[in-house]
């Protein structure tokens, strides 16, 4: 039996001592829980459904920021060609980016940290094919491998998923593999070892609550990494379909009206993609340098 | 004010501020004096968390940035040092003041030759360079009794043993001619045959050089080889102070009564170590479980484990650039061990013994020989069933408490994960089980529930033998169970491991660096150096007439120490 109010209690307790004393992590934290809000909450909170192309006018278009709308609306940050409202579009944008980022990754990691415990615990040719493959993959640059898997693939939201996995894995694999290699050292696992207990539930038992402290550390990191590449596969016309803009879309069809004086198309989304991997970065920042003993002592001081 | 006096430490206080609460601090050392005159060894001894590091930052400057100095005074050759800054005290490290690490191996740097960083020493505190630093570097190693002086310059760290380093270090900490070297658990790092020689060094330095040392070690046979005067602490109080033979044989204090009392003797094999609160009350508890199923009726002529001829050899991994090497870790040991009874392996690190011990757990395969446990030889058990009932028959009690355990689980899940796996037991029944086991080893029962952290090195050792006695074993293979542990944690334990084979019928194999543990615990005792098994015989043969050489060796190097005085 769990005592999961006991659980929930150390884990608020741990929250807070990471974040207190803290006042930018905190701020990073906020903004972020902010963010992932609006993009929960995007269907009722948006002035518009902007996937609605019937409720799109196109007389409403290209009107810069506090400008009416036809229907007697405020466009806030002002619309595009279409006369889709900017806000709103930053929204499902927002909500667009952030699940192909959190399922790419938690995806990626749980692929990762499989391989990287299989490795660790088998060794012989298991642990040098994988090894071999994450050597492969890392040698190769992450933009270049996904703009090659979507040109062959095409594009689309479930194949930006698979190339940003793709992208994610590998690292993760690497990082499990010497903390677990490094837990197996201990007498514990001998002891289990020596009782007769299944590989497996050494594997999952023992090894995976005991090595993947530093992985999950890096979780925050990859996440922001992935919406940033997200992002630049979409920009770049490679990633999510056009009826469906994430940021980066976005950003791609201000990117034509920027000299012509229209900005806000594409500064909109642009300040927001920033905003939110600075908010994830300072919040990673911070949990990696609590997870780091060299890092932590000079933090007292 | 005697002319002679090196360091006066008058009632020093330490506290270090304690992160949980505010205002709450934790006194390292309160009300501390000592007072040390030339060419004088003082000992300072306690088990950890004594203090005793604490004294020797505190007179090089060095506490550690939380930790505050509240009170006292401390006087080098009559000058305070209390209020001095980082510079003045630069001055004094190194040249008035020498520090003996525990750990000659870190203590060295890996990337400069010895006469490098001895010259490095010299020429930072004197005034000497060039072929004169270079002579003086040669005369240095010599007085630290460094054989091949001029050869060891060029060597580096690595490429030396962990005696020679210490002796490096010594050589290095004598550059300046200190008045005053703090030499903290100088030996501690070594073998005991390389450790005897290492302190005659030390002595010789002290005597011929003039220059006080003050010794802090948890080891009280060190301490009865080096020291003139002994100071005891406790929890960073004073507890007792005098001559050393007065301190060792004839303590006033209680503390240091069962201190004393915990010291494994290698003079007289004693039934169990005669420690104030040591409570046997095994039998009041509810054993059927244990109990059950085992069979007892064995004759104890019976051998249970016959160790056949068995070898080991580890092969480094080959390489473009280097071929395959072999290491033979153990070169064709025989023995055989009766039910229970105890059967000691003692040998310095390298010596094999672990490896023994791995090869029968089934840790690591034979490369020749067998093993015959219950009649069977191990390798040749087709039936799984049947080799699960034998590999679980077989536990191990590990040498590091603090990684033997699976933080991640209760100490009660930790001793009944595995027989929830093997359904040796119902899941309902595991809790009562791990309460039952944890108060046998002397734990208390609600502590079932808490995780490893919360406990002490010797409670987690206990817990590790809980788990061991869960799977109702025949045999237990002890490694080093208590080389991590203070001494009075490790007569407590060794106690419990007596009572635990009385009750149980264990049969144990104990292998130990410590020839006074192995004297104590073990009714025959197999000698092994490189892989080879040198000796066997009972305990008292090998103790008191050891026919060969190197055994001779090995307790002649035993720092002698021969318990409270009986009168």
């Amino acid at each position: 039996m769990i005592d999961y109010k006991k659980k929930l209690d150390t884990l608020s307790l741990q929250i807070k001592s990471i974040f207190s004393g803290h006042p930018i992590a905190i701020a990073g934290l906020i903004g972020f829980i902010i963010f992932v809000l609006t993009a929960l909450l995007a269907p009722w909170i948006a002035p518009q459904n902007p996937y609605d192309l019937m409720i799109l006018d196109i007389m409403d278009g290209l009107l810069p920021p506090l400008s009416k709308l036809g229907n007697g609306n405020t466009a806030w940050l002002g619309t595009d060609a279409l006369g889709r409202d900017i806000l709103s579009a930053v929204m499902y944008g927002l909500r667009l980016s952030l699940f192909v980022a959190f399922v790419a990754v938690s995806i990626g990691t749980t692929i990762g940290v499989i391989l990287g415990l299989l490795a660790a615990t088998k060794g012989g040719w298991v642990e040098s094919v994988i090894m071999r493959a994450v050597d492969l993959k890392v040698s190769f640059p992450g933009i270049l491998l996904a703009l090659m898997m979507l040109a062959i693939f095409g594009t689309g939201v479930d194949k930006i998923i698979y190339a940003l996995i793709i992208g994610v894995w590998a690292s993760k694999a690497r990082l499990t593999r010497s903390s677990a290699l490094q837990e197996m050292q201990k007498e514990y696992i001998d002891a289990a070892r020596i009782s007769g207990i299944p590989s497996w539930r050494i594997m999952m038992k023992f090894l995976l609550p005991n090595s993947i402290a530093p992985v999950l550390v890096m979780v925050p990191m990859a996440l922001s990494g992935a919406i940033g590449a997200e992002a630049t596969l979409s920009f770049l016309g490679v990633g999510v379909p056009i009826t469906e803009p994430s940021l980066g879309l976005l950003i791609a069809n201000g990117n034509d009206y920027l000299l012509s004086g229209k900005w806000w198309i594409s500064i909109f989304p642009g300040i927001i993609l920033v905003l939110l991997v600075l908010c994830i970065n300072v919040v990673a920042d911070r949990v990696r340098e609590f997870n780091n003993p060299y890092l932590k002592h000079q933090d007292r001081q | 004010m005697n002319k002679s006096q090196v360091l006066q430490i008058k009632n020093l206080t330490v506290s270090y501020p304690l992160d949980s609460e505010k205002n709450a601090e934790l006194k390292a050392l309160d009300d501390i004096s000592i007072n040390l005159n030339a060419a004088e060894i003082i000992g300072i001894v306690g088990e950890s968390g004594a203090g005793k590091s604490t004294i020797g930052k505190a007179v090089l400057g060095l506490l550690d940035p939380p930790a505050k100095m509240l009170a006292g005074e401390i006087k080098l050759l009559g000058k305070s040092m209390i209020g001095l800054n980082e510079t003045q005290y630069e001055s004094l490290r190194g040249n008035q003041i020498g520090y003996i690490y525990q750990n000659p191996m870190t203590a060295l740097n890996p990337v400069l030759t010895i006469g490098e960083q001895i010259i490095e020493a010299i020429e930072a505190n004197t005034n000497m360079s060039g072929k004169d630093s270079y002579n003086f570097a040669i005369h240095l190693l010599e007085r630290a009794d460094v054989s091949f002086a001029k050869d060891r310059l060029q060597k580096y760290p690595h490429q030396l043993s962990g005696g020679l380093c210490q002796r490096i270090v010594f050589a290095i900490a004598i550059a300046a001619k200190p008045k005053l070297i703090i030499a903290d658990e100088p030996t501690t790092a070594l073998d005991v045959t390389v450790q005897n020689s290492v302190l005659q060094t030390l002595i010789k330095l002290s005597k011929e050089e003039e220059i006080a040392i003050i010794l802090i070690t948890h080891d009280i046979g060190v301490v009865s080889e080096t020291c003139d005067y002994v100071y005891v602490l406790k929890n960073g109080k004073h507890i007792e102070q005098g001559e050393t033979v007065e301190v060792l044989e004839k303590p006033k204090q209680q503390y240091t009564k069962s201190l004393m009392a915990s010291v494994p003797l290698i003079e007289k094999r004693l039934h169990r170590f005669s420690l104030p609160n040591s409570n046997s009350e095994i039998n009041s508890l509810n054993l059927d479980y244990l109990k059950e199923e085992r069979n007892i009726e064995f004759s104890s002529q019976q051998a249970i484990l016959q160790i056949k001829n068995i070898s080991k050899t580890f092969f480094t991994p080959a390489s473009i650039f280097k071929p395959s090497e072999a290491f033979e870790a153990v070169r064709n040991v025989s023995f055989s061990v009766k039910r229970g009874e105890t059967v000691g392996i003692v040998g310095e690190s390298g010596s094999g013994k672990s490896t023994i011990g791995r090869m029968i757990l089934g840790l690591e395969d034979l490369t020749a020989g067998s093993i015959i446990y219950q009649g069977q030889d191990l390798s040749n058990i087709s039936n799984n069933e049947e080799r699960l009932k034998h590999q679980l028959s077989m536990q191990c009690i590990f040498q590091d408490p603090f990684s033997s355990l699976n933080p991640r689980m209760t100490a009660g899940e930790n001793i009944t994960y595995g027989l929830k796996i093997h359904k040796l037991i119902d899941a309902n029944k595991a809790k009562s089980l791990a309460e039952d086991l944890m108060e046998i080893v002397g734990l208390k029962k609600e502590d079932a529930n808490k995780l490893p952290h919360a406990f002490s090195g010797g409670e987690r050792q206990r817990i590790g033998i809980a788990r061991a006695l869960g799977y109702r074993p025949d045999f237990i293979f002890c490694d080093e169970p208590t080389s991590a542990l203070d001494v009075s944690v490790q007569a407590n334990l060794l106690n419990l491991l007596k009572d635990l084979q009385d009750q149980f019928s264990l049969t144990l194999l104990f292998v130990s660096h410590d020839l006074a543990v192995i004297r104590q615990m073990c009714d025959k005792v197999i000698v092994m150096k490189d892989g080879k098994a040198l000796e066997k015989g009972n305990n008292d043969d090998i103790f008191e007439s050891p026919q060969h050489n190197y055994t001779k060796s090995l307790l002649d190097s035993m720092p002698k120490f021969s318990g409270i005085a009986t009168n």
